[in-house]
């Protein structure tokens, strides 16, 4: 008899046979339709309707006839909870069953149904169990505390369950600790600000001694921990060393992310430190021998740490040769760490075998390996002049893809060594013919232009005016015959430019090219530091801080790596000390106020907007309470502070630190009244190597659209200077000369800004249907265009609201009182010169308005619900 | 911690679904899982895939797809291990793993998960634990025969032939026939080494490792004492010596948690009370110095007339092996220019064959003996467009697209690095019973064996 049949049968009658077979008298076939049910329930076919009849088998002592019972009841319990009271009498007697395995599963499968009658029964056996005397029924119970706390928290707090769990944490049996602290820190995980995981000296040395077990929760606690001095640093590695060759990886990388983070607090002279570094090496490399999965995991990992210390592993280059038989996600992780430690050493090594990678028949592959050619060059000045060679070997293969990659990387080593290769250009031009792909094209015109320019004034003058000439068509071209937005925007911004302020323009265009540097492939500093802290996580898989990917309350700690303290340093303080969260408040207040002088300053005409200025309050609020969190919270999480105001030891983090928060205006003043959308963030600091760039738009009456915005991370030399409100399809460059106090300032020239067109600034003046008009375009629309949205928790009357959206630019066309209600009939123009129809049902004393929207285009309504909602709620 | 566990087929079926936490979307996230999977484009990895606030972490193992859900930042080493050790374990009980075995063994399988698994913590994976809990008996296809010879090779080892011991013997359910007590006294210990070597085009070894494992599984009851005796000369580390000769040496070596290593150090003993079912005893391994010659030595030579697309590789190959010792299904696999048609070829012995697949050129050696040495003339045109005016001399640089060489072979009772077992032991003697079978093998297998032309 075997299950593979079971997945046959797909007939009605099924349901009926299987009742019929649940009911029989013989244990053995019941036993057989039990597990029938569980095959079909993988097919995913819905199987709840024998529910009662499973419950009736339940009531046997056979064991194994038990256990399958348990596996349907598990499975339909949560989406059948009804049904599961049914049981409710057989699971209360099988708790309190003499064989702990029905013990056990009866308190498992308690934990899994979310009904509340339930859970009352369950309370008093699982009291019982939490102290039974087998470890196996205690290790359940644990975890069953978990699962009841998901379902009635405030149940597990006052009958006392969290001290059991406590007191299992000193358990003889590890699998029972184990259990206990996994339960409690997935309940603290749900109290933020409870005091749970209590992790003072005396419980980290608790755990400390159980290290013998190899728990990896147990080294990532430790991690959490900061060591007072170095000392003890030095106790705790000597401690976790010999687990780097434990045979289970994670265990391994979990050592390795102790390590790392106590590299840190370690004296770099030290003959301690020298010898961690090399006992680092080994493992690693082991960790290369495991399956292809999880050597891409370590792969990842290695990546993080060889740009964090490329001591570790400068001899082991080796390792890292591309294996023929590596799957193409190993392979080309393997060049990306093969290109972070190469060195003048090795760089000869390293480009033969990236020369014979790019012949290979992946293409990606072969692209990652030209790529990585032209990365050496630029990383390796000594190897330029033999990565251009090779480069132009590859070019002579006129292999397509390869050619086009090359000429992309190409252009990247003309910017670092600029003047120094120009004789290649003419090869280059042969291959003019073949480039396709818009990368290579690009650059292609790039190489060409910078070398005209180059010469230009060697140029005759035919020469100079064809040039001049062909600017000209090209700003035409780009302004009139185009239909990207984008591109015609720049022309126009160009041509604007260098009508209005020739000078200005001059310095804009041919400003200082900054050299390309080899960091621009690495991981920003703070953003490493952060990853190494993750190392053996999802994030540093991923390459993302956890809160890009993992929502909840993990999302507002960040870890960073500690500061050396020296050996005197006393304190068992946590990471983001109290201390430095005091020091910082101070500085917050003063900058808030040159911010609102400078504003001030910069004000032309009208007042500042009131807005603005409450958001800012908001804002200093924020870094109050941040503040306070986080003197609040840290004996919860001992590394962790909150993300945005990490007070922080590293000069990395300082550089995008509160210091640095400035605000600039532009604002010449807006009618008051209109609604301001709160800033949102159009650059975010991940994506920009730590410049955030933030901002609005502000309506003012008559005239158009101001944009405010503000950047956090560097410092500008002289405020931002758009003097004039931006209308609708206008486009400004502004350039702003920024400061920064890393020299970083290279990372930031690329920096093209597109900015999201807010839909309210979008609607246009004018937007004011004639009545009758509105009648009829109201009746052609189609009724299928029509969508309903609810405004909710709005307080306004049915004025006011007509008031506050005349001054955003949507027009009441009429207001009608049909049974107490108000009926406002509204039109709106969008830029695009699409027209909104609206109506708009107010009752007195119900806060929740529906809007019926028509339009020709119904995929814009959701925007515009979304306007509309937030310009009435403001 | 994990949210789901699910198996899919190949084709992704879903064999198994387990949802631990009940809050994550249901059983269409196996349906995801596969569609993600087979949209990814090339240079992303599948491996960790992040979906909608959901992790997937899979592993691939006999064809199947084994998957882990987790909506947190957990360490992804401990899923794929825990994964992996699920794949052993799965084997285990249901002798071995495979859409057939599993689907056959649905209620066992829950089970199992259920133990091993609750509230998506791990509990415990240790086949010997897992043993007090676990009530249903597997359902095997056939009864296994000792004699069943057709289907020879090693566990676990994807290799086709090894000609020493009856495999399907080891691959049954550990737990399968509790009465039947006297076909279980049987030991099977494998010395498995993966060899990967790297040359350079100009003859120069570039790279070369060796990745050992010692794998014992075990029908024995478990905890019976065993003692597994290595090559004295066995030394670890490059500073270590011992004996007179080269010694037997190896960079680094990790042993199971339960291995004893009291008798290590002063006689390459381990000692160990295995548990039944499959355990990797020792993992080890060799970089750069084998004590021995490479067992493969490539001599090509390529000559190419662009102008006329005729392309003629003449193949000369080498075993360096010690005479009395051969190489088993060693087959060559070059890469040819793009839209190469013809073959024709030239071979220095009949049971050799060579054919174009998939665009390379194969050439299958079923047998090579130690210290010989073959050759193979193969021609073909290589059409497509016209080089650039030639020059009408045959050049020797070779076309775009050809080469490297990899080599696939195994070498049954041979060990790269030297490692030998020199004895297997048990305490264990059965009540009434013949003394327990052992099974001590040892073979060397290539894994990346790569000659650049």
């Amino acid at each position: 008899m075997t299950d593979s049949k079971y997945f046959t049968t797909n007939k009605k009658a099924e349901i009926f046979e299987l009742k019929a077979e649940l009911n029989n008298e013989k244990k053995e076939k019941r036993k057989e339709a039990v597990k029938k049910v569980i095959a079909v329930i993988t097919v995913g076919k819905d199987v709840s309707s024998v529910f009662p009849d499973i419950v009736n088998c339940m009531q046997t002592d056979n064991l194994k006839l038990k256990k399958l019972v348990y596996l349907y009841l598990m499975n339909y319990a949560k989406s059948q909870p009804d049904m599961a009271i049914i049981a409710v009498n057989s699971f209360v007697k099988d708790c309190e069953d003499p064989n702990l395995l029905i013990q056990a599963l009866a308190v498992r499968t308690m934990g899994c149904i979310w009904v509340d009658k339930i859970t009352e029964y369950l309370s008093e056996p699982l009291l019982k169990c939490l102290e039974d005397e087998h470890p196996y029924v205690r290790k359940t119970a644990a975890v069953c505390v978990a699962k009841l706390h998901d379902i009635n928290a405030q149940m597990v707090e006052d009958q006392g369950f969290l001290d059991y769990l406590w007191g299992l944490i000193a358990d003889s049996n590890p699998m029972v600790v184990a259990n206990a602290v996994a339960a409690l820190s997935e309940i603290s995980e749900s109290h933020p600000n409870s005091n749970l995981l209590n992790l003072n000296t005396q419980n980290i040395n608790k755990l400390r001694t159980a290290l013998n077990k190899g728990q990896i929760f147990m080294l990532d606690c430790l991690s959490n921990y900061n060591p007072k001095n170095d000392r003890k640093a030095q106790s705790i590695c000597e401690r976790v060393t010999p687990q780097l060759s434990h045979a289970n990886s994670a265990v391994v990388l979990s050592v390795v992310k102790v390590l790392m983070k106590f590299l840190e607090l370690l004296p770099k002279d030290s003959d301690y430190y020298n010898m961690l570094l090399k006992k680092l090496a080994p493992p690693l490399v082991t960790l290369m021998s495991g399956e292809s999965e999880v050597q891409y995991a370590s792969l990842r990992n290695i990546n993080l740490i060889v740009q964090k210390r490329p001591e570790i592993l400068k001899q082991e280059i080796k390792v890292f040769f591309v294996k023929y038989n590596d799957p193409i996600y190993v392979k080309l992780e393997k060049l990306d760490i093969r290109i972070h430690l190469a060195s003048q050493a090795n760089i000869a090594q390293v480009l033969a075998e990236l020369k014979e990678y790019a012949t290979e028949v992946n293409v990606d592959f072969v692209r990652k390996a030209v790529w990585a050619t032209g990365r050496c060059a630029i990383k390796v000045e000594q190897s330029a002049e033999h990565c251009v060679s090779t480069l132009l070997d590859l070019i002579k293969t006129k292999v397509n893809y390869v050619v086009q990659e090359v000429i992309a990387v190409i252009r990247d080593i003309f910017r670092k060594y600029s003047n120094k290769y120009e004789s290649i250009i003419a090869t280059l031009c042969e291959n003019l013919d073949s480039l396709d792909e818009p990368d290579a094209r690009s650059a292609m015109i790039w190489i060409l232009l910078e070398s005209f320019l180059e010469g230009f004034h060697d140029e005759n003058t035919q020469e100079q005016l064809t040039l001049l000439t062909l600017v000209q068509q090209m700003l035409t071209l780009a302004t009139q015959d185009s239909d990207n937005p984008d591109l015609r925007e720049r022309g126009y911004t160009y041509w604007a430019l260098l009508s209005a302020d020739p000078v200005t323009a001059k310095e804009v265009v041919l400003s200082e090219k900054p050299l390309i540097s080899q960091e621009t492939e690495l991981i920003e500093p703070t953003a490493l530091e952060e990853l190494i802290c993750h190392i053996g996580s999802l994030a540093s898989v991923y390459h993302k801080p956890s809160n890009a990917f993992v929502e909840g309350s993990h999302g507002i700690h960040r870890k960073h790596l500690p500061i050396h303290h020296g050996s005197t340093d006393a304190g068992d303080s946590p990471v983001g000390t109290t201390t430095a969260t005091n020091l910082e408040q101070p500085q917050v207040i003063p900058s808030q106020g040159d911010l609102l002088g400078s504003l001030l300053n910069l004000d032309l005409s009208l007042p500042i907007n009131v807005p603005q200025v409450s958001s800012m309050q908001m804002g200093a609020v924020d870094l109050l309470g941040g503040g306070l969190d986080s003197l609040v919270g840290q004996s919860f999480i001992p590394s962790s502070v909150p993300a945005t105001f990490a007070p922080s030891p590293t000069p990395a983090v300082v550089r995008s630190g509160l210091n640095d928060l400035f605000e600039l205006s532009t604002g010449i003043g807006m009618a008051p009244g209109g609604y301001v959308a709160p800033k949102a963030v159009w650059l975010p600091a991940v994506k920009a190597k730590g410049l955030e760039i933030s901002g609005t738009f502000t309506h003012r009456q008559g005239v158009g659209w101001i944009l405010e915005s503000s950047l956090t991370g560097v410092i500008p030399s002289t405020p931002l200077a758009i003097h004039t409100p931006l209308m609708p399809n206008q486009s400004i460059d502004v350039s702003l000369s920024l400061n920064t106090l890393g020299g970083c300032e290279k990372q930031y020239r690329c920096l093209l800004l597109q900015l999201p067109q807010p839909t309210q600034c979008a609607f246009v003046e004018g937007g004011k249907m004639e009545h009758q008009v509105f009648l009829a375009t109201w009746k052609n629309i189609p009724n299928e265009n029509e969508l309903q949205f609810q405004i909710k928790e709005c307080h306004l009357n049915a004025d006011t609201v007509s008031s506050e959206l005349q001054n955003n630019n949507v027009y009441t066309i009429a207001k009608r009182n049909v049974e107490g209600r108000d009926i406002l009939y509204q039109s709106l123009k969008l830029t695009n010169g699409i027209w909104i129809l609206a109506e708009l049902r107010v009752q007195p004393g119900n806060p929740n308005y529906t809007l019926s929207r028509k339009c020709r285009a119904p995929e814009v309504s959701q925007y515009i619900y979304q306007v509309h909602n937030s310009i009435l709620k403001n | 911690m994990i949210s789901q566990f699910f198996i899919l087929s190949s084709k992704g079926d879903p064999l198994i679904y387990k949802d631990f936490r009940g809050d994550s979307g249901g059983r269409d996230v196996a349906e995801l899982f596969y569609r993600k999977l087979t949209g990814l484009p090339g240079d992303e990895s599948p491996v960790v895939m992040h979906h909608d606030g959901r992790h997937f972490i899979h592993i691939r193992h006999s064809s199947l797809y084994l998957v882990v859900t987790t909506s947190e930042n957990v360490s992804p080493f401990s899923l794929l291990e825990l994964l992996s050790r699920l794949a052993t374990l799965l084997g285990d009980y249901c002798g071995s793993l495979g859409e057939g075995t599993i689907s056959r063994n649905v209620a066992l399988v829950y089970e199992l998960l259920d133990e091993v698994l609750d509230y998506g913590y791990v509990q415990t994976t240790s086949t010997e634990m897992l043993r007090n809990f676990i009530q249903t008996e597997a359902v095997v296809s056939k009864p296994f025969s000792l004699f069943d010879l057709s289907s020879v090779g090693l566990f676990g080892a994807e290799t086709q032939q090894s000609k020493v011991a009856p495999s399907s013997a080891a691959s049954r359910p550990v737990l399968s026939s509790r009465s039947d007590q006297s076909q279980k006294n049987e030991v099977f210990l494998d010395v498995v080494e993966r060899l990967s070597v790297l040359i350079a085009s100009n003859g120069s070894l570039l790279k070369v490792d060796v990745q050992g494992e010692i794998r014992l599984k075990s029908f024995l009851p478990s905890g019976s004492e065993m003692r597994i005796g290595l090559t004295e000369e066995f030394c670890v580390g490059k500073s270590e010596l011992r004996g007179y000769g080269p010694g037997i040496r190896v960079d680094e070596v990790s042993f199971h948690s339960s291995v004893n290593l009291d008798e290590f150090e002063s006689h390459r003993i381990l000692r160990l009370q295995p548990p039944q079912g499959e355990l990797t005893v020792m993992r080890y391994q060799l970089s750069d110095d084998l004590p021995s010659p490479l067992p493969f030595r490539l001599f090509p030579s390529v000559q190419w007339d662009r102008g006329s697309g005729r392309l003629q590789v003449y193949l000369k190959l080498r075993c360096d092996l010690p005479s009395k010792s051969q190489a088993l299904n060693v087959r060559l696999h070059l890469p040819l220019p793009r839209g190469v048609v013809s073959l024709s070829q030239e071979l220095s012995s009949p049971e050799q064959k060579a054919e174009l697949a998939d665009g390379a050129l194969r050439w299958d050696l079923p047998q090579v003996q130690g210290g010989s040495q073959l050759s193979g003339l193969f021609q073909m045109d290589v059409p497509g467009p016209p080089g650039p005016p030639s020059h009408g001399l045959s050049t020797s640089a070779s076309p775009l697209g050809l080469g490297p060489a990899s080599l696939s072979f195994e070498l049954p009772r041979h060990t790269c690095s030297g490692l030998q077992v020199r004895f297997l032991r048990l305490a264990f003697r059965p009540c009434g019973n013949a003394n327990p079978h052992k099974w001590v093998r040892h073979l060397s297998h290539s894994d990346a064996y790569v000659i650049r032309i």
